[in-house]
């Protein structure tokens, strides 16, 4: 009854889990890019090639197939890595991936930090004081910033910090001078400039990513304020919060240690849900800011009718939902004991 | 998520299909009254949000009688605007590059919103509802399939799956009001599809459906009128919520230029999109107003749904406390006590009122009583009676609201008096306090051993580690638990061994005085027995006083040295334990022991009426409406504690004194009187 054991057989389950999920969206992905009308062929290259050339590239492509057999080969690839060439400018869908990837993985976990920066210590505090007007403060603050849309927070710091103050770059992810002597090694050029050890250029990395994080943290950050504020309250209803009382403990440690702990395993949980709406606020950050990433490249290539693109940028979304959902089960395992059971 | 509420309240709406105009409109009143008493939210924000609702619908409705120019309208009389003016007396907000009327089309912006906005959430009511109803109610396979579909949908990124179908319908049929409203359903359909089918689930297994069951009315039946109920409550707190997630989205994908044809309708995002390229070169005013046109409107339908969803949901809902302040008139009556040799507490008028929103509940009002070094007070009266809340007031662990009055002195202190700093020390070292459900006062995710270094840490800073473990175990020693279930966690205990941890977790800190609330009411027979010896013990290995707080006279006859009879928030006898047993003077005490079942129990005893409400508490003696033997005095005055026989005090006129009863005080009460006090 070793709880190490325990852990290790939740996290081999809870990974066979993943499976079916897995399959559901890759599915989903393959019917929504064969609806629409045409093949991705004839939607990128159409007007640009001769008929026959079309007709030879698709054959080529297998689109001429049943679409039984095209969903078989598509699965095969996928599992097996390869996500094909982009149609308009043959990049490897993978190579996109990497690079553009790891600055979305920069945005989304700096925007994350951010979130968690601004939203717990509000929300413990609204819930502590419920009902006062630090807490009427802290719900409308909640409120009103996930009412914004990132893009217009985006415009504001932009025009404000960017235009009115003169302090912080507005676009793109580094000078271009950086962008010059770096190499690339994760492509997350804070790492990058780490492992070479250009620590001048931190600074500039920096700059460039607060305006991001910031607009996109602020807005995830509702989530969370509000997210901590109910489950603090809920949790300082519980009968053992009366018991530690009772037993002298510190009013600090009473909300730190017993309701702040027994809030988080919901707070996660719900905080794992809100993956989908942290790639989705990384979508429209990375458009307004010039951010390179993979959603301002799933826009360009949208627009390109690249579908091959599209299709690849997608599933990689659709995992990485999947992985943190995955993460976020894990880490409530190993913060409340009875989930491993 | 589901809100459940009591059957009761939909009955009349869904009782007929054809519900006549009046009671259409007393249907409507009940359904918006709860609105009216917002709780969670303060109520204004409630209305502003309503208010702001409002304002954007009205916008949409009389647009174009509302707005000065067109949407796309960028010359007037043959005179074209002025390009990019900043706002001025014609142009209220400024016009953009194309000379647009900045302020015509955050107008008419709101139109295309509410319209998007409207149709997504009738196409995703009319889609979603129906799947989640027949997925919760036929279950199975199909239920199974239906929710890893829409658990896999709802967790993908909401905003790429609405972006590719928005893109692929308007490649296809053309972008426009219609193809936006598709692709944001599309992302809506898994929310009601959820709550719905969560309503349905938990509905069949509402002990309120299985008791209609089990009154013989057909499950459907009870099904379709209480799923229906529910989920007209549930539905309305998700679409508010949607329809402003959804005009995040519409703005979103106009943003990006996708979905929406911007020649077809005036869109925010679009704007906004429109706004950054300005902003770079100064011109602030075309993207700012459609920005906070967006977080208005989004901002008002939230405050609504919060406000729906803090009003109807019950987890959120919380007293509506009138604070209040102790009458002077009610601190001036002294209650007596068996006064007693150096007594370790001393309990003098002590009240505990709590606030509700009816008004102040006396739950303990004005009980005096002492307890020796070594001796266990027994403390029994019915639920409701106080006693609980007297337990609880002698340590100051109250709710917010409560207020103290009188004295309790131990140690030379008064624990009234005493500020929150240092009852907290006092609490656990001095005095401890077990509780009446082991299986929720335990911390789940710390160990045993956690629990302990945590209270030990806490009350000897610098007690070492090698020290805490072995007086921990020695503490678990004496309430039998073994030293390799040190690091276990709660969950790995049973009731029974959860109360004894509890209690060796009092006793590790040795202290003086130990109140136990009905410590193994929630335990069966057996684990009762064992957690009484455990206390006993207690008692004579510490030197330990203790309240012992149950309903069981059994244990106070078994365990205790003395008693204390509660009735309605008062002490109306104390005594020594064999001679209350032997001779109770109380007609209530007397009742009391009745009711009790024993071997030679041959028919059941039960006090009629209910105790009475202690916001309201009847005048005079508390028990009269129930008491056999009432006399005219006991509705008159408030009867006085006398003192029996020695250390037997009672709280009755039918023991005097008797130069305080009026001349024909001593009449029995008409018996009709006390019917119609029974029925109240």
């Amino acid at each position: 009854m070793s709880s190490k054991g325990s852990l290790r057989r939740y996290i081999i389950t809870r990974l066979f889990l993943v499976i079916p999920m897995v399959f559901i969206l890759l599915t989903l992905v393959f019917l929504l890019m064969r609806v629409a009308p045409g093949n991705p062929i004839l939607a990128a290259l159409g007007g640009h090639l001769s008929h026959t050339q079309l007709l030879e590239r698709e054959r080529a492509a297998g689109y001429d197939k049943p679409l039984i057999v095209q969903y078989g080969e598509y699965l095969k690839q996928v599992l097996t890595g390869h996500l094909g060439t982009t149609l308009t400018d043959h990049r490897p869908v993978t190579q996109v991936i990497a690079q553009n990837g790891a600055a979305t993985l920069e945005l989304t976990v700096a925007a994350m930090f951010v979130a968690l920066i601004v939203g717990v210590p509000l929300g413990m505090l609204a819930g502590r004081m419920r009902d006062t007007w630090v807490d009427t403060g802290a719900r409308v603050f909640g409120i009103v910033i996930y009412a914004a849309p990132v893009f217009f927070l985006g415009l504001l710091a932009q025009l404000l910090f960017g235009h009115i103050l003169n302090w912080l770059p507005t676009s793109s992810e580094s000078g271009v001078l950086v962008q010059a002597t770096l190499t690339p090694h994760t492509n997350i050029l804070l790492i990058d400039a780490m492992i070479d050890g250009q620590w001048g250029d931190i600074p500039d990395l920096l700059a460039h990513l607060v305006l991001p994080a910031a607009t996109l943290g602020l807005v995830i950050s509702g989530v969370v304020l509000r997210l901590v504020r109910v489950n603090v309250i809920q949790t300082m209803k519980g009968d053992y919060i009366e018991a530690a009382r009772a037993r002298g403990l510190k009013e600090r440690s009473v909300v730190v240690r017993h309701a702040f702990r027994n809030a988080l395993v919901p707070i996660v949980t719900v905080t794992g849900l809100q993956a989908a709406l942290l790639l989705s606020g990384a979508v429209l950050t990375e458009e307004t800011f010039n951010w390179p990433g993979i959603g301002s490249e799933l826009i360009y290539y949208l627009g390109a009718r690249d579908y091959i693109a599209v299709q690849g940028i997608i599933i990689v979304f659709a995992l990485a939902v999947v992985a943190i959902s995955l993460l976020i089960d894990l880490l409530n395992a190993w913060i409340d004991p009875r989930v491993r059971y | 998520m589901a809100t459940t509420v009591l059957p009761g309240e939909f009955e009349s709406g869904i009782a007929s299909g054809a519900v006549a105009g009046d009671r259409r409109a007393r249907g409507l009143r009940r359904a918006i009254a709860p609105l009216m008493t917002v709780r969670g939210l303060p109520r204004w924000l409630f209305w502003t949000g309503a208010a702001i609702t409002l304002l954007f619908v009205v916008l949409a409705i009389f647009a174009p009688e509302i707005a000065p120019y067109g949407y796309n309208q960028y010359l007037a009389h043959g005179i074209r605007f002025p390009q990019q003016a900043p706002p001025s007396a014609a142009h209220w907000l400024g016009t953009t590059v194309v000379s647009e009327d900045v302020y015509s089309r955050v107008i008419f912006g709101a139109r295309t919103s509410i319209e998007v906005v409207v149709l997504a959430l009738m196409f995703s009511v009319v889609i979603g509802v129906p799947l989640g109803l027949v997925s919760g109610y036929f279950g199975g396979w199909l239920d199974r399939v239906l929710v890893l579909i829409n658990d896999s949908i709802f967790a993908f990124p909401y905003l790429l799956l609405a972006i590719v179908i928005a893109f692929l319908l308007s490649s296809s049929v053309g972008g426009g009001v219609l193809t936006a409203a598709i692709a944001i359903t599309v992302v809506y359909i898994p929310q009601y599809f959820r709550v719905v089918r969560n309503t349905v689930l938990s509905v069949r297994e509402e002990p309120y459906v299985e008791a209609g069951r089990a009154l013989g009315a057909r499950p459907r039946t009870v099904m379709r009128r209480y799923v229906f109920a529910n989920v007209v409550h549930s539905v309305p707190v998700v679409a508010s919520l949607n329809a402003a997630d959804a005009i995040l989205t519409l703005a979103a994908l106009s943003f990006l230029g996708i979905g929406m044809d911007p020649s077809v309708a005036a869109e925010w995002g679009y704007d906004i999109s429109r706004g950054v390229a300005d902003a770079q070169a100064g011109f602030w005013w075309t993207g700012l107003f459609p920005g906070l046109a967006v977080i208005l409107l989004v901002t008002g339908l939230t405050l609504v749904g919060e406000g729906i969803n803090d009003t109807f949901n019950p987890l959120l809902r919380r007293p509506n406390h009138r604070r209040f302040a102790m009458p002077k008139d009610a601190r001036e009556a002294t209650t007596a006590a068996v006064e007693m040799e150096r007594p370790v507490v001393r309990v003098r008028d002590l009240r505990v009122w709590y606030a509700t929103d009816r008004g102040p509940v006396r739950a303990v009002d004005g009980v005096s009583f002492e307890i020796r070094e070594r001796e266990t007070l027994g403390l029994v009266g019915e639920s409701g009676s106080g006693k609980s809340t007297l337990g609880r007031g002698l340590i100051g662990l109250l709710p917010v609201g409560a207020i103290r009055d009188g004295s309790v002195d131990f140690e030379g202190r008064d624990l009234v008096k005493a500020t929150q700093q240092e009852m907290r020390h006092l609490r656990g070292p001095s005095i401890g306090l077990v509780f009446q459900e082991p299986m929720t006062r335990l911390d789940p995710l710390m160990r045993i051993s956690d629990h302990f270094a945590e209270v030990l840490h806490t009350h000897e800073p610098d007690i070492s580690d090698a020290e805490i473990r072995r007086r921990s175990l020695e503490a678990l020693g004496g309430v039998r638990i073994p030293p390799t279930r040190f690091r276990n966690y709660p969950y790995e205990f049973s009731g029974g061994m959860r109360q004894r941890i509890m209690i060796a977790l009092a006793l590790v800190l040795k202290p003086r005085f130990v109140i136990a609330d009905e410590p193994t009411t929630a335990l069966d027979v057996l684990v009762e027995a064992q957690i009484l010896s455990i206390i006993a013990d207690l008692k004579n290995n510490f030197d330990t006083s203790l309240l012992l707080i149950t309903h069981n006279l059994g244990i106070v006859a078994e365990s205790c040295d003395r008693v204390a009879v509660m009735y309605a928030g008062r002490i109306v006898e104390q005594g020594a334990v064999s001679d209350i047993f032997s001779r109770p003077e109380h007609p209530y005490t007397q009742e009391l022991m009745r009711s009790t079942i024993s071997l030679s129990t041959r028919k059941l005893h039960y006090i009629p009426g209910a105790p009475p409400d202690l916001v309201d508490p009847p005048p005079g003696c508390r028990f009269h409406p129930r008491c056999p033997q009432a006399m005219e005095v006991c509705r008159a005055k408030e009867p006085v504690g006398v003192e029996i026989r020695p250390s037997h005090l009672a709280e009755c006129w039918l023991h005097g004194p008797q130069d305080e009863i009026p001349p024909d005080g001593r009449r029995p009460l008409e018996r009709e009187e006390i019917g119609i006090a029974d029925e109240a």
